[in-house]
């Protein structure tokens, strides 16, 4: 080798910054120089994880557990919660896991050295097979939050898609190109005469330069060729004058020079992606394996090894491509052979994917596709369906639809975007299944014979066609089909499946919850995570029991909902490690279920420690609910500016997910609307959604029936026809509630009944849902669904206890009103002598701007956006009649308004 | 004849630095290989699309083959 300083020192200065790009094409000696390199800096203080890719590592999940793996191999104390949530059934956002992991570098970084220069280097090699963009971004997010102690390398044929520039301007980027890797003169001379000891003319080395232009795996060959050769001017001098690909040239000449076994051996090997001597064996029929393997790395003829042990090894990348070239002409029908053999070597020693590519390669389908079919399961549950997918499309289509199981495999990848084409699958498997089942009578002649190697998977597979039915039912929206097919599929599939057990519960939920029938909703989902559980999986339970504590509180089981919160939680904790990002979900659970109680202080810390674990990692299908935690906070304190802000932030933030939207956004800004009195605003949006009391009542639009009464409720005011509908709807929907059984509901539904024969001026009549609605919450401890009705309520709340209806509960609930904030305007304000006074957000804003905040400071501060805030401000300088925020400031001190 | 349904192919020419041996053809998406007198080579020949272009242009890559030029000549006629 020669020893190439210059680069060994430019890459040592490179790794105080944050990455450090090796990018040229193929043979310029990326990967020795990098492997010199860090066999250097790992005798010192900066330990090398490597990984070299290959095309198989385009998978977000594959891809991380590859690093993570690497990086344990270097530093055991990092990346372990990584590797579990990496294991789990269904992985937390990738951001999450790569916070969790900077965190734990960062972490070892600070107990060993402070400041002594980067500890731990991380180096891709291979990255161009990379072509998937979540793991270019998630490669990029790492690299953009490396800690300190951490340096990445990418060694690359291509420029990865990574923000370069960006790196390149911080002064964080070093990089080696082609025209930095590739030999100078003296180490064009140096690597002929002293390593490969050839003894060549200057002129001799000067033409081989120019020949190669100095391309190392050019000069490798060349250098080869010439081994033992007896005229090596000869040979410089036709190789000079010859336009030939030089790879061509040579490669030829060192076939040539090999002795007839070896050059057997090369041919035939060369299909194989990583050799190693039994597979070698398998392949050629022989028993030299090893000591081949040993004299090709010997001879340094191309073999590079791939780990200590020297077991596996493959050849170089361009050595590679040749000899395939030349294994394709000199050998052409014996290739399908090889390509067998190596598949069934791969098969015996635990490697389907390997197994898989050969028998394709070989054209052998039928043993291509009962190798598909026996790694289905496997891969679905590490979620790898595109590779699944891939091979699937790979296979014949006879192959596919003589087999029962892939044919349903092939089904469920293509139910979501072609539902006839997955409905024809499944009428083959089912075809194919009455087949295997003993039938008395003649046999049926026409029939295909069905083809099996999965016993599991065919014992799964009438379960598993039901559940691929499900899935188009649900994207058909055709409720009542999933809860038929999901319902079969849970009656068929065998009792220790119980990954797709999982699967037809979590669908039968779903689709009970949607339909409103929430007790059945309930028991589907224990069951499916029940089943999920045991595959062992801490990331189901908590987003489970957020599931089943939402069903709960809608149930009106609150104290219920909260335990199943809490033991969730503990559940977590329990494990040690950081808390995983669905924990923030329970956490505003419970803060609605506090907010609920009455307790709003810890309401808003439970909003604040969710806030804390979501910053790890964007939980964007839940963000939403956060908002509008806050935004009852905010109100329940009288900042209704300040919650209509947060509400217009939760519109922005929602995010369709599978589970149905029972409480919408725009109808809680509604009745927001409502409370503040604006009541065209709030009669806008019934118009743009359609709602009317005539409406078929579901569960699902529930929440707005409600909503539409409580604006019927304050136009009674003014419109008794009004007041009379409202009544009608109410009636309705606590009947539909009574039925579903959905005793949350029904308590707000009898407390507006109340509310609205009040308004009509009916007290006796008001009366009577207010003592039902009384005797149903006082056991779950309700108190905000009264509360938050303010006045009205509390002079029904007088009546009642002035006739002793719940006694106790009505003085504990007209004491909570005395404790509640009522909105209303500073004195100081009115002394200010301002034509319109500011209000309670406008005050908060500008307090912040006095602190020196800028404007997106105070956005992110008060989860809103730049724009609200910039709206605020406006109104504030208008108000106070100043230009600029400086001046706004100033006069708010005058007149002592912060 | 052409007809509607067939995928509609182009011709694209690839120019490469240094002469490739013939039989790197069906290697590099069955391009034929042609050698010229000032030492590059140019592949020619139908592909299907884009994607099959770029999958061309990653294997000379692969190859450390400098790419000089690439052209595309026109839609792809078959000649019977």
């Amino acid at each position: 080798m020669v020893a190439r300083p210059g680069l060994i020192q430019r890459l040592d200065r490179g790794a105080e910054g944050k990455l450090t790009l090796v990018a040229a094409p193929a043979g310029f000696g990326k990967t020795t120089l990098l492997a010199e390199w860090v066999e250097g800096a790992a005798a010192g203080e900066r330990p090398a994880a490597w990984l070299s890719l290959d095309r198989g590592d385009n998978n977000l999940e594959v891809f991380w557990t590859y690093v993570v793996t690497a990086l344990r191999a270097v530093h055991s104390e990092v990346g372990e919660s990584a590797l579990a949530s990496l294991r789990a059934s269904q992985t937390p956002p990738i951001e999450w896991l790569v916070t969790a992991l900077i965190n734990e570098i960062a972490a070892i970084g600070d107990a060993r050295s402070a400041g002594s220069g980067p500890g731990l280097t991380l180096v891709l090699d291979d990255y161009h097979v990379i072509e998937t963009e979540p793991v270019h971004s998630s490669l990029g997010f790492l690299v953009d939050h490396l800690p300190p102690q951490m340096h990445v390398v990418v060694a690359t044929r291509s420029d990865p898609p990574l923000p370069l520039a960006r790196l390149r301007g911080r002064g964080e980027l070093s990089e080696l190109r082609a025209t930095d890797l590739r030999f100078t003169a003296d180490e064009v001379a140096a690597f002929l005469n002293e390593v490969m000891g050839l003894g060549l003319s200057a002129a001799d080395v000067a033409a081989l330069e120019r020949r190669t232009e100095g391309w190392i795996a050019g000069l490798q060959l060349a250098g080869l060729s010439m081994q033992g050769r007896d005229d090596a001017p000869g040979f410089v001098q036709a190789f000079a004058g010859d336009d030939r690909y030089v790879v061509d040239y040579l490669v030829e000449e060192v076939l040539q020079r090999q002795p007839p076994h070896v050059r057997r051996f090369l041919l035939r090997t060369s299909i194989l992606d990583r050799l190693c001597g039994p597979l070698c064996d398998a392949v050629t029929g022989r028993d030299d394996g090893n000591k081949l393997l040993e004299a090709l790395e010997r001879g340094n003829l191309f073999v590079v090894p791939l780990d200590d042990k020297r077991r596996w090894f493959r050849y170089h990348h361009l050595f590679a491509d040749a000899l395939r070239v030349h294994a394709a002409e000199e050998l052409s029908d014996d290739m399908a052979v090889m390509h067998r053999r190596a598949s069934e070597w791969c098969e015996r020693n635990g490697q389907p994917s390997e197994a898989i590519h050969h028998a394709l390669a070989a054209g052998d389908f039928g043993r291509a596709a009962g190798l598909v079919e026996l790694a289905g399961r496997a891969m679905l549950t590490a979620r790898q369906d595109e590779t699944l997918l891939g091979w699937l499309q790979a296979l014949p289509d006879e192959e596919v639809r003589t087999r029962p199981v892939l044919s349903v495999y092939s089904a469920l990848a293509v139910v979501s975007v072609d539902p006839q084409a997955a409905e024809e699958r499944l009428r083959d498997a089912e075809r194919l299944l009455d087949a295997t089942a003993p039938v008395d009578g003649p046999p049926d002649t026409a029939a295909v014979e069905p083809v099996v190697d999965d016993d599991a998977g065919l014992r799964s597979a009438p379960g598993m066609i039901a559940i691929v039915r499900a899935y188009g039912a649900g994207a058909a929206g055709d409720l009542p089909g999933v809860v038929d097919h999901a319902r079969r599929a849970w009656e068929l599939l065998p009792e220790d499946d119980h990954l797709w057990r999982g699967g037809a519960g979590g669908l039968l939920g779903l689709a009970y919850w949607t339909s409103g029938d929430l007790e059945a909703a309930y028991r589907a989902f224990s069951d499916a995570w029940a089943s999920l559980r045991r595959t062992g999986d801490p990331i189901q339970q908590i987003s489970g029991a957020f599931v089943l504590a939402d069903i709960r509180t809608a149930q009106g089981r609150l104290r219920e909902a909260a335990r199943l919160c809490e033991q969730a939680l503990q559940r977590a904790a329990g494990q040690g490690g950081p808390m995983p990002p669905p924990a923030a979900e329970l956490y505003v659970g419970l803060s609605d279920l506090c907010y609920e109680h009455g307790d709003l202080d810890r309401a808003a810390r439970y909003l604040q420690k969710s806030k804390e674990l979501s910053e790890h990692g964007g939980i964007s299908e839940h963000r939403h609910r956060w908002h509008v935690a806050m935004a009852r906070i905010k109100q329940a304190r009288g900042d209704l500016d300040g919650a209509l802000d947060l509400l217009d932030e939760a519109q922005r933030l929602y995010v369709r997910s599978p589970a149905p939207d029972v409480r919408p956004v725009a109808a809680v800004r509604t009745r927001l609307l409502v409370r503040q009195g604006r009541l065209a605003e709030a009669l806008a949006w019934v118009r743009e959604r359609g709602v009317s009391v005539d409406d078929e009542l579901s569960y699902l639009r529930e929440f707005e029936h409600i909503t539409l009464a409580r604006v019927l409720i304050a136009r009674s005011r003014r419109d008794q026809a009004a007041g009379r509908e409202a009544m009608t709807l109410l009636d309705r929907l606590r009947t539909a509630a009574e039925e579903g059984a959905r005793a949350g509901s029904l308590i707000e539904i009898l407390t507006l009944q109340a509310l609205a024969q009040a308004a009509q001026g009916d007290l006796p009549r008001a009366l009577g849902p207010l003592e039902r609605a009384l005797t149903l919450a006082e056991p779950e401890g309700y108190l905000r669904v009264f509360v938050d009705e303010g006045p009205p309520m509390r002079t029904l709340l007088r009546h009642a206890a002035a006739r002793g209806i719940a006694s106790s509960y009505t003085q504990h609930l007209l004491a909570a009103f005395d404790g509640s904030a009522q909105p209303g305007s500073s004195a100081a304000q009115a002394a200010a002598g301002l034509a319109e006074p500011l209000t309670a957000r406008e005050v908060e804003i500008l307090r912040l701007v006095a602190t020196g905040m800028r404007n997106q400071q105070i956005a992110d501060h008060l989860f809103i956006s730049l724009a609200t805030v910039k709206r605020h401000l406006a109104n504030t300088y208008r108000k106070l009649g100043v230009g600029h925020r400086t001046e706004a400031v100033a006069r708010a001190n005058e007149q002592h308004l912060l | 004849m052409e007809t509607r349904d067939a995928p509609v192919s182009e011709t694209y020419e690839l120019r490469v630095q240094g002469h490739l041996d013939d039989c790197w053809s069906d290697w590099l998406g069955g391009l034929s290989v042609r050698r010229q007198e000032d030492g590059t080579t140019v592949l020619a020949g139908p592909l299907v699309d884009q994607a099959g272009l770029h999958g061309v242009i990653t294997r000379i890559r692969d190859l450390g083959l400098p790419l000089l030029s690439v052209q595309r000549v026109g839609p792809h006629s078959e000649h019977r």
